[in-house]
Parts: C-alpha cells; sequence; structure tokens
C-alpha cells in the first residue's frame, strides 16, 4: 500500500471514530469532549504497557478500549443526564486535567512525549496492515452498531431526549440511564481510537490530542450531519483529504475555507450535508429496489 | 514456461536499467516541512526566510554543481496528521528534506522519515529530540545539560550576592528538561534552586504567578515560557517592586519578536541567553541582517532564523563533497552518503561560526549571554 494512502485511510478511520465517539451522546443532545481527554489516557496507558511491561500490543489495545470504558462510565455517574454546557465544561476541564497529569508523569515520557514506539507484526509493512485492518474492522463494528442502534428502542427514545427531555421522561424513558450508556460506549470507542492513533505515528506526544482534534470532530459532525452516522462517514475524508490536494499558493487559505464552509452549511443547511430524510429516502429506494427483486 | 521466465527475468532487468539510467534532476529541491500557518505561523515564516536566503545566495553563486537549488515550503499547519502525510509523500522520491517543524509533528512525522532512510534536519529541536531519529536527522544543539548547566552558571556568578533562585516553567516539550539542566548549573555555585512555579500554556494572567514566585523570597529569577509570557512576568514583577534586572535571565526560546513587542522598556536590564551573536560584524551576517531588515520592515532576524540558512549551505556542502548525483536511481544510498555526511561534518561554515559535528551533535558552538536594551541586546559574555 502506497505510504501517502496508508496516512490518508488510517487517520481518517481514526477521525470517523473520534467523531462517532461524540455523535453517540450528541444523540441526548450532549457535546462529551471527554473522549478526546480519553484518547490520550488511553493511549499512553496502552504505550506504556507495551514500551516498559512489554504487554504485547493486543491486550494493550483492549486495555485501552477497558479504560477508556471505565473513565467514562466514572464520569458519567455524575454527569449522565446534565444539560449540554454542563457536559461542555466537564470535558474541557477533563482534557486539562489529563494534559497536566500527563506532563508532570516521567513514566510516559512527561512534556517530551513516547518514542519509538515498536512495529506490530515485527517490520514496518505488517504494522501498516495490523493498524488497517484493526481499523477498518473497528469501524465495521461500530458501524454496525451505531446503526443498530439509530434503528432500535434505544435510538427513538435518544431521539425524543434531543427533541424534549421532559416529554421523553413523560414517556418513560431513562434519561440517565440512557446518557450513561451512551457516555460509556463513547469513551471505550474514542479510548480505543487514541490507542491506535499514536500507533500509527509510532509516538505519542500530548500535542496529538489538542482542541483541533475537538475541531475537527464538531467540523466533521456538524458539516457532515449531526443527525446520522453517515455524514461523519462522508465528510472525514473529504475535510482530511480534499486539502491535501490544494496546490501550496490555496494551501494557505485552508483554515479560511474551513471556516467559510462551516457557516455556509449552518446558514444554508443547519443539519448538514446528509441529513436523517435524506437517510431515509436513500433506505426507502434500496428496499423498495429489493422489494422489486423480490417480485421478479 | 522458460520463455515466459526468460522474458520476465529481461523485462525486469530492462526496468531496474531504465531506473539506473534516469536523468539527474535539473535542479535541487528541498522540500521544508514547516508550519506555514496556524500558532506558530510568524515563526515559520522566518525560518523559511532564512533556508530562501541561502537557497538565492547559493543560486546566485552558480548553484550547487551547477545547478540551481529551490527551497519547496510544505506547510504542516502545527497538525501531525497533516506533517505525517506530507513526509509520507515527500520519502518517495526526496533526497533530502528540511523540517518538520516544531516537536508535535516531528514526532509524528520524523519515523516516516527514518523507515523509509531519508535524511531530514530538524534544525530547531533539542538534542533530546533529535537523537530518537538519528542518523537520519542531526541535532543543530549539544546535549542540553552540557550545553545549558555552564552558560546559567556563568550568568549566576555574576552576581555574588544572589542566595536564592526561582524559575517560571512552561511545560512544553524540551523545557522542563531546560529548566532540570539550568537547576544543575545554579545548584553547582551553591545557590539554592527555590520550587518552580508553573505556567500554564493558557495563562491570561501572570500576576498570581509572581505572587507565588515572590512569596519564595528569591533573587534571581530564571524564564522558561513563551516569550509574551515571560514579558507578562516581567512586567508584573516590576509592578511588584522588583529592581535588579538583571538578576532575571530569560531562556533562548523566549527570544522572539513577541517578547519585545509585548514587554518594551520593562526588558531593560534583563538577560537573555542565546546561540546567535546579532552583534557580530562580518560580510556574510551583515548582508543577511540587511536582507532581513528590507524584507521585515527593518527588524532584526530573531534567533532561529538562521538555522534553516546554514542547513541549506550543509546540504550543499554534503552534495558537493560527496559526489552525490541526484539520479533518482541512486537514491537509496545518496541519501545515506548525505546522512553519513552531515552526521560527522568538520569545519562546517556556518553563518555566525564555524563548528564540527560529531555523530550528529554539534561539538563546539558557543553559546552567549546578552543584556536586553531598548529592544536590542547587548553582548554580556560568550560562553563555550
Amino acid at each position: 500500500m502506497p505510504l501517502p494512502l496508508y496516512y490518508f485511510l488510517s487517520i481518517t478511520a481514526v477521525n470517523i471514530l473520534l467523531s462517532w465517539a461524540l455523535y453517540l451522546p450528541y444523540r441526548v443532545g450532549q457535546l462529551h469532549f471527554i473522549t478526546v481527554a480519553n484518547m490520550a489516557i488511553s493511549g499512553y496507558t496502552a504505550a506504556w504497557l507495551v514500551m516498559s511491561l512489554n504487554v504485547p500490543f493486543a491486550w494493550a489495545l483492549l486495555a485501552g478500549f477497558a479504560l477508556g470504558g471505565i473513565v467514562g462510565w466514572l464520569v458519567s455517574l455524575f454527569i449522565g443526564n446534565a444539560p449540554t454546557f454542563a457536559v461542555v465544561i466537564v470535558g474541557f476541564t477533563f482534557i486539562f486535567i489529563t494534559r497536566t497529569v500527563i506532563e508532570n508523569l516521567k513514566a510516559v515520557g512527561g512534556a517530551m512525549g513516547i518514542f519509538g514506539l515498536p512495529n506490530i507484526g515485527g517490520s514496518p509493512g505488517a504494522h501498516r496492515w495490523t493498524i488497517m485492518a484493526i481499523l477498518a474492522g473497528l469501524l465495521l463494528l461500530v458501524g454496525f452498531l451505531l446503526h443498530r442502534f439509530d434503528h432500535s428502542r434505544l435510538g427513538r427514545a435518544a431521539s425524543a431526549v434531543f427533541m424534549d427531555k421532559e416529554l421523553a421522561a413523560s414517556l418513560g424513558v431513562d434519561i440517565r440511564g440512557l446518557g450513561r450508556l451512551l457516555q460509556t460506549v463513547s469513551c471505550t470507542v474514542a479510548g480505543g481510537a487514541g490507542v491506535l492513533y499514536g500507533f500509527i505515528y509510532k509516538s505519542f506526544h500530548l500535542d496529538f490530542f489538542t482542541f483541533a482534534l475537538v475541531g475537527i470532530a464538531m467540523t466533521v459532525i456538524f458539516v457532515g450531519g449531526y443527525a446520522t452516522q453517515w455524514g461523519t462517514v462522508v465528510l472525514a475524508p473529504i475535510l482530511y483529504g480534499v486539502p491535501l490536494l490544494f496546490p501550496p499558493s490555496i494551501q494557505e487559505w485552508r483554515i479560511v475555507i474551513y471556516g467559510a464552509l462551516l457557516v455556509l452549511v449552518l446558514v444554508l443547511k443547519p443539519e448538514g450535508f446528509i441529513t436523517r430524510r435524506f437517510v431515509f429516502s436513500i433506505e426507502s429506494f434500496l428496499s423498495g429496489v429489493r422489494k422489486k427483486r423480490n417480485i421478479l | 514456461m522458460k520463455k515466459a521466465l526468460g522474458v520476465l527475468i529481461a523485462a525486469a532487468l530492462l526496468f531496474s536499467l531504465v531506473g539506473c539510467g534516469q536523468p539527474a534532476p535539473k535542479e535541487w529541491t528541498i522540500p521544508f516541512l514547516n508550519s506555514l500557518t496556524g500558532a506558530i505561523a510568524s515563526i515559520g515564516e522566518y525560518l523559511e526566510w532564512g533556508a530562501e536566503r541561502a537557497a538565492k545566495e547559493i543560486n546566485d553563486a552558480g548553484g550547487i554543481k551547477g545547478k540551481p537549488v529551490r527551497v519547496v515550503g510544505v506547510d504542516t499547519a502545527l497538525d501531525p496528521q497533516k506533517g505525517s502525510t506530507e513526509m509520507a509523500r515527500l520519502v518517495k522520491d526526496s533526497l533530502v528534506a528540511l523540517g518538520p517543524v516544531p516537536e508535535p509533528v516531528i514526532m509524528a512525522a520524523m519515523p516516516i522519515a527514518v523507515e523509509n532512510g531519508m535524511p531530514s534536519i530538524t534544525a530547531t529541536t533539542s538534542l533530546e529530540y533529535a537523537q530518537k531519529f538519528f542518523p537520519w536527522t542531526i541535532s543543530w544543539f549539544p546535549s542540553t545539560q552540557e550545553r545549558l548547566a555552564p552558560l546559567v552558571a556563568a550568568w549566576a556568578k555574576q552576581f555574588p550576592d544572589m542566595k536564592q533562585v526561582v524559575q517560571f516553567v512552561e511545560n512544553y516539550g524540551p523545557w522542563p528538561g531546560m529548566a532540570d539542566a539550568h537547576v544543575a548549573g545554579i545548584t553547582g555555585l551553591g545557590i539554592k534552586v527555590l520550587d518552580k512555579v508553573e505556567v500554564p500554556s493558557d495563562a491570561v494572567t501572570f500576576g498570581p504567578l509572581v505572587v507565588k514566585a515572590l512569596n519564595e523570597k528569591p533573587d534571581g529569577i530564571v524564564f522558561v515560557c513563551k516569550p509574551a509570557s515571560a514579558a507578562k512576568l516581567i512586567k508584573e514583577l516590576k509592578s511588584r517592586g522588583w529592581k535588579n534586572m538583571d538578576h532575571l535571565l530569560l531562556f533562548s526560546s523566549a527570544d522572539a519578536p513577541d517578547l519585545y513587542a509585548t514587554g518594551g522598556k520593562d526588558l531593560n536590564g534583563a538577560e537573555i541567553y542565546n546561540y546567535i551573536n546579532p552583534g557580530l560584524d562580518s560580510p556574510r551576517w551583515n548582508a543577511f541582517k540587511q536582507a532581513y531588515g528590507d524584507s521585515h520592515k527593518g527588524e532584526q532576524p530573531p534567533s532561529l532564523s538562521t538555522n534553516y540558512y546554514d542547513a541549506v549551505y550543509m546540504i550543499k556542502d554534503a552534495i558537493e563533497k560527496t559526489g552525490v548525483t541526484g539520479s533518482p536511481g541512486k537514491l537509496k544510498a545518496e541519501r545515506k552518503m548525505i546522512a553519513d555526511y552531515m552526521q560527522n561534518v568538520k569545519g562546517f561554515h556556518g553563518i555566525m561560526f564555524d563548528w564540527d559535528m560529531k555523530e550528529g551533535v554539534p561539538t563546539n558552538k558557543p553559546t552567549y549571554i546578552f543584556k536586553i536594551q531598548d529592544g536590542q541586546k547587548v553582548m554580556v559574555q560568550e560562553v563555550k
């Protein structure tokens, strides 16, 4: 696989996973930025396990998922049904706390970071294929689970909470329980994504996990479409890939182009490019074709 | 079957010969992975200016082996994601590169250069970062501990009355390591180093930090933080009655235009250390200063502006002295030749001074302590 393609695909996959991790709690109206902190916590922990304790990568990755989930669950005990603004503040605070703790932990390189993560599979080629295979599998698994969730009773309950919490509560939706579940799953996904993110670069630095990452995920979700999982899938590669094709003279205007794009979409298409109505119409079209084929 | 095998082998040989026979390019292209947009775009601009200035001088003098050299800026926007993808593109056919800048992008992108055996000069980071990627890069600076401990000791020796020193430290990349080296130098003189005061990267108000430091009753202060933060801390110190300005020492990374723009006359008398001496009087440096001022509204060249200027000249030397041809068919071997040359170059003529490299580390670069006066630096002493 050509190197630029590998980096493009693998980083896009991580961006999709992170965006999905944000998308999930946003289904009940919570912007859960703690996911970025979770990426760092799980990533650094996995790197430490591999580098210092010689733990095999597979176990370190699983530990990263588990740690992400545990941190997410613990925090969700307090903010399971907190309003959007409170969840945002907790997320930002958590990012600051995480940065400060890692900066002062000599065991994980402190402010300098962790260098020289080993190749999984023994060689650079095997490393790349392993990372790609894991990311592809994860995308399919998480994508499938999200799809099932969106079409389940829980998904409909989440939509009700998003529209009107009190109405949802009056219909018997356990708002706190649902919030906790979504936050925990979201943090689990983010934890695993964080481990893979560092292993793509074969190093960890705190500045891999900054508010810029929050910005990328937010743009992906809100321009792509926050009401379905598919907006993320469409926009993540575009947002990351298209600027790489810009000629150097336009590269410097990249941030301006992003900003203009975001403003235009928010004004002209507040739900983002891929709306729920659009997805339903595609699904109806596909099911219609299927039915037609069955009749024929 | 045998016939088909023969055809395949012949085709493979032909292709390999085609590779060997590919003509060398008509110009030397040196990509520069730099942060041209984003939070440190102003630094990226003058780093690139220095590299392009060197290329212009070289081209005016006939190029490298008769061919012009071109520095191509590749913007990584301080983004590891972009830095890694751009490096992945460059390693396919670039002979040598400059950058990346700064540390987060270095950490994301340099492993790709190492894996593919392409030399890339990271001339703005410390040895502690660069050495992780030897021999495919070189360090522009000697070991932080070896270099900074005697330097800060030389500063402290000026003031026999100084008994207690406190440091303001921002936790960024190599900076805590630099602060540790300062401690070694100061304590070696029997001066007590008080608890450091951490400067948050996003600090807005500096009063509480200064109060915390002053409560420890220091009579000397070292600043290891962003230029604007250092300037604001000094302003706060002065507003709280600090008088001994020369008992304040700013570290090298604070020596940037925003230090002087933010601090103004409040910095007068404070001391600062760095690796270049703007007061040097040589035709080459004077021409550099003049050209920089002409294109930057009369400003003085910042401390890092010469790093990539010298790096381009080092690449020129490497190409000329090792017989590198630039032929795509010899890419792998010629990359190695350049890397090996730079690791142990002797008597390199930098714009400020000559220096040697030993296994990727400079052995005899001087450092300087200056006193700040009205936005200018006046040399106090050279420390070797």
